[in-house]
């Protein structure tokens, strides 16, 4: 039985299932044409080396796409995990200081008059610290966050909430430096200590595990490690550490808010004033730190490996294309219109990228499984499926190289030449 | 009853001082049955003939009547379906499909007509044995001798049952005997049968086994070596 017979069920199949529209079927012929088939399975199967060749490049391009897509998710998680996934419609930073969190600081006052504002159902305050822990075999700088009792925010992958002073919960990658359940964090130069109580998971800040501590915990760890900055070495230059402690309480870096349905982000902002920035959490996870610049330079990089797939499918599409140009004339002499010899490059095509976006998972799942966790690769299917498409869609793109020689190949040069 | 008319027919490649000029008012006229050997040296114009009547080419004048029908005038598209249905094609050197065996080197042709169905199957193995190549079917050209490839290129022309079947030196890259074989073989194949023949040859010992003979040189018809050739010629 030859190979075309199987498709040809495939085909009837098709006809015999209820008609959704004309172009629908017009496209489903293009690519499953029982006709174009026979030739295009049979020079699959005559020439295996050849195409496993042209799978495995294509697998590479698919594998780099797949590594670069996963590798940007994880980028993305590493650097605004903690920050973007903060519960709330809009987060609002202290004027003049956005995008910057670490600049940022709200009074008692002013979380009040953000609870207070027209169109707020909630709202809660939000510390950060940056701190050092030098309790564990490798010594790690963490980002200390401040919740007000909003920790259900927080995905738990083990342990519990935290249900008081002195507790935290760490992000999964601080794990690797040895820290797990019931260790006590050291942090310097505060000496200041935390019970881990739970571990949490895609809750970074620029690349540094995020610990979550209650209000009172981050404004005590605040106000020594700002006491610390503003004095010198011999301990002058320091204000009084009760006067900061009554300026500092209450307050916190920013405030998350929940907004009354149907009102809008631009209204709160106009009824704060310009005293503070009003932005979603999303935008806020992507400005600052460089973000906007490394989203674009990610963006290029998958961008160009993709057109770089389509460039390897378009040459290799071409040069068999071009190695068998007697074999296309003698086909068009015999009565094959251009369509039919396009349509067998399409199946080929159909077929192979399947195989080489095996191959291209294959490695990617070999490569991520590979690599540590504070590498910041995250698998995302859907993300990986979204880029097989492309895959796909480039591979079909990259074959129009060979229609042009496809179209200019005369079916006479296969009477040998015209004599002229 | 003839059944290819060539009827003035000139080819010409460019333009002003530099046009060539393959072909030049040439006509003969071939009835059903028939074998038409076409001689001539190289670069007479004999393969251009050949490709303006198969309607890979279109003249510059003059018209080619096949079954009383114009098809010099057809479309690409058109002519290709003529080709298809009622035109046998055999290349000098064969052009079988490598990756496909001998039989399906054969059903490729009702395969570019549509679907392949059982009476082609049979055919195809009906061909086979006619050209002593039943053992060979589901051998791929690389594993078939130069005579038995050119034997399988010939049984592909006929699967169409073609009206007309144009063969482009089917002998030069085969020794003479094998040649010979060749061409009686193809003489025997359309003796008595509705259809006829047009058969490119540089070698004139591959002529004697046709019916008829056309001597081409500078794309000028020469001579015609059987009566009623150039006779019956409009």
């Amino acid at each position: 039985m030859l190979p075309t017979d199987i498709l040809l069920i495939h085909a009837s199949m098709i006809a015999c299932t209820p008609r959704v529209t004309d172009s629908a079927n017009i496209g489903t012929r293009l690519l499953i044409d029982a006709r174009s088939g026979m030739l295009a399975v049979k020079e699959l199967l005559g020439s295996k080396l050849k195409f496993g060749l042209i799978a495995l490049a294509i697998g590479l391009v698919v594998s780099l796409t797949l590594l670069m897509a996963a590798m940007s998710e994880g980028l993305l998680t590493g650097m605004t995990g903690a920050k973007g996934s903060l519960a709330g419609d809009a987060l609002v930073f202290q004027g003049d200081t956005y995008p910057i969190l670490e600049r940022s600081v709200l009074s008692a006052e002013d979380l009040q008059r953000i609870a207070s504002a027209e169109g707020v159902a909630n709202s809660y305050g939000i510390g950060h610290v940056i701190v050092s822990v030098n309790s564990t075999d490798e010594p790690f700088d963490a980002r200390v966050f401040g919740l007000g009792d909003r920790f259900d925010q927080l995905p738990l992958v083990e342990g519990d909430l935290v249900s008081g002073p002195g507790q935290a919960v760490i992000d999964v990658t601080a794990k690797v430096t040895g820290v797990g359940i019931g260790d006590t964090l050291g942090l310097t130069p505060i000496d200041e200590e935390l019970d881990v109580v739970g571990i949490t998971e895609d809750r970074q800040y620029v690349m540094t595990p995020a610990v979550y501590v209650d209000l009172p915990t981050w404004e005590r760890l605040y106000l020594v490690t700002a006491l610390g900055r503003m004095q010198d070495a011999e301990g002058h230059g320091a204000p009084e550490p009760e006067l900061l402690a009554r300026q500092v309480s209450g307050s916190a870096s920013i405030a998350a808010v929940e907004l009354e349905e149907g009102f809008t982000l631009e209204r709160l902002a106009s009824e704060l004033g310009s005293d503070f920035v009003v932005v979603t959490p999303e935008e806020a996870a992507l400005a600052g730190n460089g973000m906007p610049e490394m989203v674009v330079a990610i963006g290029g990089i998958q961008v160009v490996s993709l057109a770089i797939g389509a460039l390897i499918v378009g040459v290799f599409s071409y040069i068999t294309t071009l190695h068998k140009t007697g074999q296309i004339a003698a086909i068009k002499a015999l009565g094959a219109s251009n369509g039919y010899v396009y349509r067998q490059l399409l199946v080929q095509i159909t077929l192979l990228v399947p195989v080489a976006s095996a191959f291209g998972l294959a490695m990617t799942l070999g490569a991520s499984l590979s690599m540590p966790p504070t590498m910041g690769l995250e698998p995302q299917p859907e993300r990986w499926a979204i880029t097989l498409v492309l895959v796909y869609i480039m591979a079909y793109l990259g074959s129009l190289f060979s229609l042009r020689s496809i179209l200019a190949i005369d079916p006479a040069t296969a009477l040998d030449r015209a004599e002229h | 009853m003839s059944l290819l008319e060539v009827r003035n027919v000139s080819k010409s490649y460019g333009s002003g001082h530099a046009s060539v000029t393959a072909l030049s008012d040439v006509s003969f006229v071939l009835d059903e049955g028939r074998l038409l050997a076409v001689l001539g040296p190289s670069g007479s114009g004999k393969t251009t003939l050949l490709s303006i009547i198969a309607g890979l080419l279109r003249p510059t004048s003059g018209q080619i009547i096949i079954d009383g029908k114009p098809i010099h005038l057809r479309s690409n598209r058109e002519a290709a379906a003529f080709r298809r249905s009622r035109v046998g094609l055999v290349f000098q050197d064969h052009h079988l499909v490598h990756y496909l065996t001998a039989k399906e080197n054969l059903l490729l042709v009702p395969h570019l007509s549509g679907r392949i169905q059982h009476q082609h199957r049979e055919l195809a193995s009906s061909l086979l044995g006619e050209f002593g190549l039943e053992a060979r079917a589901n051998h791929t050209p690389s594993m078939l001798s130069g005579g038995e490839r050119q034997r399988v290129a010939i049984a592909r022309a006929l699967m169409n049952e073609p009206r007309i079947m144009l063969v482009d030196e089917p002998t030069s890259n085969l020794d003479t005997e094998r040649g010979r074989q060749v061409v009686e073989m193809l003489s025997r194949h359309i003796s008595g049968r509705e259809m006829t023949c047009v058969m490119v040859t540089h070698d004139p010992r591959m002529a004697e086994a046709a019916d008829e003979a056309l001597h081409l040189i500078d794309g000028r018809v020469h001579s015609a070596d059987a009566e009623g050739v150039l006779a019956s010629a409009p």
